[in-house]
């Protein structure tokens, strides 16, 4: 990647991550980010070996257990070949994402829900498609047409916003390829594409979005939409 | 527990790491290749003692930290069986030249924890462990000097206060490496813990030393 990414997941969220006890939606985004950034792919490395050896460092009292079952149970089982072992390749399904005759390779930590994406949704420069995936959150992937804003919007909730494609500029800056955003729900924006290129997001949404101004606050019924 | 997503823009502020580094009595001479020696035999040898000796250092330690995630022992005891259970029949799969012993059964752990709280949802198109965390390694990435340039800056009186912060594991590793200047591996054999972990601590206080400075990040 010609440009380095500017906007990373913060070291708690990073180490959340890690661990794993991030929500699995938002742990997703996290992923992605990961899968697009070396630096945080060495962080998260580094965070993960620090934890392991934590844990195996840890000063636990001695026989609080009898283990001695379930060491026989297990070493009565067949260990399995290194072929066998590794799981079934996840990256048999790398298809593109088709939208709008465009096609966009995502990253690996979603391209097994992506093959499974719900319709595209239309409206004006804009789509969206929902991923099987997450409870707490909404998931999708956010279509943006060349030279479209969505309109000025606040969020109920929490918004990640991973660029996979393109590029977005909004009040606070510009946002490219593997760049993280994270607006709570204090942050209002305005979010566009350029003239000359579209834009491929990753969206995860605690709340729907609210839009601020004039005539698009008529979007408010359609908030789901974005949702 | 699941912790919602406590997500800020600034989330600078140090999350406070529960530390269990102590220098383990009894534990010292542990040296930090045996857990690899002994997963390499049970891998080809299927060399049940060996396999014994890592299930008793890591099966309570697995459980505390199952206990900690689930807070309840039955499923942190479900957590270690899938966990060591995995452990004996992919052995074949570590690969002592990657990594440690240590790093390989904890991802395994927290693999078999996220996924058995999202079987509860019995949702077979759901996030899954294996979407979220690469089986594998990302390629190389192009050589990092900033440690190296980083390096010069260190301890100035700016840096000080937010070296405090640092969790404490990380703070002893800096100072030993960059007060006492001792080498990587005296670090190493001292604490009794890997070289790799040794420069995964170090990059890690770098990068939130950096942070503290510049706030970089979300």
């Amino acid at each position: 990647m010609a440009h380095a990414i500017k906007f990373h997941p913060g070291m708690a969220l990073l180490e959340q991550f890690a661990e794993g006890s991030l929500t699995a939606d938002v742990a997703l985004a996290v992923a992605a980010h990961i899968d697009l950034c070396p630096h945080c792919q060495q962080l998260n490395q580094d965070i993960t070996n620090d934890l392991a050896c934590q844990l195996a460092q840890q000063n636990v009292k001695k026989h609080s257990n009898d283990w001695t079952s379930m060491i026989d149970a297990i070493v009565d089982q067949p260990q399995l070949s290194k072929a066998a072992a590794i799981e079934p390749a996840t990256s048999a399904a790398t298809q593109p994402v088709v939208v709008n005759q465009r096609e966009f390779v995502v990253p690996r930590a979603l391209q097994r829900l992506a093959a499974n994406h719900s319709k595209w949704l239309q409206l004006g420069g804009i789509a969206t498609a929902k991923l099987p995936a997450g409870k707490e959150h909404h998931v999708s992937l956010l279509y943006i047409g060349k030279n479209t804003e969505v309109p000025q919007h606040t969020h109920l909730g929490l918004e990640m916003t991973l660029v996979l494609s393109g590029k977005i500029v909004d009040e606070n800056g510009e946002y490219c390829a593997g760049d993280l955003l994270i607006n709570s729900p204090d942050d209002t924006h305005t979010p566009r594409t350029m003239a000359d290129e579209d834009c491929l997001c990753l969206s995860v949404l605690s709340a729907p979005l609210q839009f601020k101004k004039g005539l698009t606050r008529l979007l408010n019924p359609l908030q789901q939409f974005f949702y | 527990m699941l912790k919602s997503a406590s997500v800020t823009r600034h989330d600078r502020v140090p999350r406070p790491i529960t530390d269990t580094c102590e220098p383990m009595t009894g534990q010292q001479s542990t040296t930090t290749s045996q857990w690899e020696e002994a997963l390499t035999f049970v891998a080809l040898q299927r060399d049940k003692s060996a396999y014994a000796e890592l299930f008793s250092h890591f099966a309570p330690r697995l459980k505390a930290f199952g206990m900690k995630m689930f807070g309840n022992e039955q499923q942190a005891l479900e957590m270690v069986q899938d966990t060591m259970l995995n452990v004996w029949k992919k052995a074949a799969l570590f690969d002592a030249t990657r990594g440690c012993a240590s790093t390989w059964i904890f991802t395994i752990a927290r693999n078999v924890r996220f996924d058995m709280l999202r079987k509860k949802q019995s949702r077979k198109d759901d996030i899954s462990a294996d979407d979220l965390w690469l089986n594998g390694e990302y390629p190389e990435p192009q050589a990092d000097d900033d440690a190296a340039c980083w390096d010069n800056q260190l301890l100035t009186e700016k840096l000080a206060p937010h070296f405090e912060r640092l969790p404490p594991a990380q703070r002893e590793v800096m100072e030993k490496v960059y007060l006492q200047e001792k080498s990587h591996q005296e670090v190493s054999d001292e604490l009794g813990i890997p070289l790799g972990t040794v420069k995964s601590r170090i990059r890690l206080a770098l990068d939130r030393l950096r942070e503290a400075l510049d706030g970089a990040r979300n």
